[in-house]
Parts: C-alpha cells; structure tokens; sequence
C-alpha cells in the first residue's frame, strides 16, 4: 500500500508505520510505504504493482492526488481517499471515508488519525475471516465478469512504439495497442481502449 | 504495547468456508460506529477533565514563546508523526499567531547519524543540546510514558531551564512521575490509538488556549 499526502507528510507516514509495525503484538506486518515529495506521480508511477492499493490522506484540492485516483485504475491498483473539508467530485477514488464536517482543525485534532486507526483496526477484523479473503469469488478477468469485459478499459500510455503503435499500462498489466483512432498519443496520455484498440483520449485532470 | 481490544466474540464464526460477506459488513459498520462513539466520548471526557492542566500547560508555554521562545516536538512512531501535526499546527496555524515550532524526528540524516553513532536513545536529546536553550519548550509523547529516547531529551531539556511538557497514555507511565517534567498531560486509555486521538486533542486544546493568551498581550 502507498500512502500519499502531499500536503501533511505526517499523515502518510502515520498511515504507513501503523500498517508496516502495528501498535498491538502478534498483528501481520502489512507493506506500506508512505511516498513524499514534488514527484510523487512519477514515483508512484514506477512503483505501484496490480493489486497495490494506493491510499491518500489529502484535502480535495490537491491536485497530485487527483492525478494519482485517475491513474490508478490503469496501474490495476484500488485507492482510498481520506480527507475533511469539501468534498472532491463523485468516483475520483474507488472508496472515498470523508469527513464533510470537520473544522480546520481536522487534521490536528486526532479526528483524521481516528479514520485511519479505524481502517486499520478493521483491515485486522478481515483477516479473522480468511474465508472471506479467498479470491475465488472475485473477479476472473477472462470470464464474464461486468467490471471488465465488453467494456472499455483505462490505460496510460507507456511509450510510443511506432506509428499509431504502444505500449500502454492496464489492470492486466503492458500491453500493445492501435492509436490509428486517437492519434497523437504521447507517454502518460490516458486512454480508454477496447479489443486492441484505442477508442478516446481520457481527459487528464490538469 | 498491548493485546487491544477483544473483537473474536463479535464473531463467533471464524472459519474457512465462511462466505457471509454482509454479515461481517453489517458488524464492521456497527464496530466502527462504537469505535467512534468511543474515540469522541475519551476525547471530550479527557478534555474536560484536564482543562485545568491545560490551562497551566498553555500558560507556560505562552510565556516561553512571548520571551522569544521555540517549540520542539518529539516522539517515536506514530507519536513521531503527531508530533510534526503539532509542530505545523503551532508553526503555520489555520489562524491566529505562527510561533516557531519544529519536529525533532523530521530528517533521516539526523536520526540515522545520531542513530548509529550514539545510540537511539539519544536521538532527541542531542539534537536539544545543538539547539535549544532556557526559553524554549520541550514537547515529549509517548502513548507508554516509558519511551526511553524522549525521556532522556526530557531530562536533557530541564538541565538546559527548557519548559518540559509530556503527553502520556495508559497511567502516564514513567513520563508521568519524572522530576524532569514540568507537566504533564496523561489520558487514561488502553488502546494506543484511542490514546493518540486524544493526546492530539489535548495538543490540539493546548494550541487553542496558547493563542489565546497571546492574542491577548497583543503578540
């Protein structure tokens, strides 16, 4: 997991040591990371793996967090957005805990921490039920599942590998696919794409 | 440290072929609700209880920033990174005065030198003796009262004449009944977690009251 929180590092790092050494012996130690900095797309961007989950702490005016719940999807990673304040526009992550009305002490008045202990607590409830966690049930990426197949898929660009020809990132990984339709396509363009082939531009949020 | 808060008689149908996925949805739903009638209910008690302490907390501290004093901030882990909540709150506040107030556990370069080289207990401690002097405030948390490296600082900050403030959890813990702390503010939980939450609102409390009084002498 990625923990992002460009405005209050302290809240990324909050997140990550609590998953990575939990405060109560004997619970998992979970991968968690928190990532800093003016190139956290980029950074994240090289790292992040399918089925990584990417998890922000952040107000819904920032940008780079924007940038990273639209991208995620490409990068076939689930993301979590934790903030107080106005809330950002529907379907920005796939889970959004929001505190609508919190005071601009929010994130110092241990109400944020609280909604990340919280998740943590509950992630180690999960991990009591291992029967839940089987992957048998979830989505079969060849089989008829409605999240993904016959339907439009979100890719990034990855390079240009010759004309109206890339490689581009999806859930399912690197995979090469026509531009003859969209046309010109530059590295870290977003892309929905069907059967091989590129069918719009997805607007980057900018 | 501490084995938390029991949760397997919630669920007394742990097993392998469970496959009830809204059962379990319906009872993180309620559990989440308690534990935040839980974390609001420690955090408003606390509140109250030490309002006093609070008080004398906030006179102190405001008296050391109005004679040119800094705020240094410190604790391990996840109290590491309350500890920078407070030192941004104090040093770039949604209103109110900015005072000088910075975060002893922010750079890798400082902790992994002093780290290797004198020993983690001293982490803190010999970054108040490069820098702070009588005027200034030390800030020390620890949710066990036991963290050896913020009591050494505390007790390296009341050699210097700093101001020396605790935050605790459990009974308060070593930190509670050192002779090095001037005050210190304790919440009585068991769960670390509900205990950060709240030593964040007592931090939280005690930034409130600080601009309070500085507001009042007009800076």
């Amino acid at each position: 997991m990625w923990c992002l929180a460009p405005e209050w590092p302290e809240h990324g790092r909050h997140v990550a040591v609590e998953f990575v050494h939990p405060v109560i012996m004997g619970k998992r130690a979970l991968p968690s990371v928190a990532i800093d900095g003016v190139d956290a797309v980029a950074r994240l961007r090289a790292s992040v793996r399918p089925g990584d989950i990417v998890l922000a702490v952040a107000s819904a005016s920032e940008q780079r967090v924007f940038e990273v719940m639209q991208r995620a999807p490409a990068w076939g990673a689930t993301s979590i957005w934790i903030g107080t304040g106005p809330r950002p526009p529907a379907r920005s992550p796939d889970h959004l805990l929001w505190s609508s009305d919190a005071s601009e002490l929010g994130r110092h008045d241990g109400s944020m921490v609280f909604a990340y202990h919280v998740l943590w607590e509950l992630v180690h409830v999960c991990f009591e039920h291992p029967g839940l966690l089987d992957d048998a049930d979830a989505c079969d990426v060849d089989g008829a599942c409605i999240t993904c197949s016959d339907e439009a898929r979100l890719a990034e660009v990855a390079s240009i590998v010759a004309p109206s020809l890339a490689t581009v990132r999806t859930a399912r990984g690197v995979e090469e696919i026509d531009t003859t339709l969209v046309d010109p396509v530059d590295a870290g363009d977003l892309l929905l794409i069907h059967g091989g082939v590129a069918i719009t531009h997805v607007e980057a949020v900018s | 440290m501490t084995s938390g808060e029991r949760t397997d008689f919630l669920y007394p149908f742990i097993e392998r072929d469970e496959r009830d996925v809204d059962a379990l949805l319906v009872d993180l739903a309620r559990s989440a609700a308690a534990k935040h009638a839980e974390s609001s209910a420690l955090r408003s008690t606390t509140l109250s209880n030490q309002a006093g302490a609070v008080a004398l907390v906030a006179d102190a501290m405001a008296r050391r920033f109005r004679a040119g004093g800094r705020l240094f901030t410190f604790g391990n882990g996840g109290s590491a990174t309350d500890a920078a909540s407070i030192a941004a709150l104090f040093a770039t506040p949604p209103h109110g005065r900015p005072v000088p107030a910075r975060n002893l556990a922010e750079d890798p370069a400082i902790l992994t030198a002093l780290g290797n080289d004198v020993g983690f207990d001293l982490v803190f401690s010999r970054q108040l003796i490069a820098h702070a002097g009588r005027d200034d405030i030390a800030l020390g948390i620890s949710t066990s009262g036991g963290s050896r490296n913020v009591l050494t600082a505390m007790h390296e900050a009341r050699g210097r004449g700093m101001l020396t403030v605790g935050l605790a959890g459990y009974g308060g813990g070593e930190l509670a009944r050192s002779p090095d702390v001037d005050h210190c503010l304790v919440v009585e939980a068991e769960s670390v977690h509900r205990i950060q939450e709240t030593q964040d609102a007592l931090a939280c409390a005690v930034w409130e009251e600080v601009q309070r009084r500085l507001e009042v002498v007009g800076g």
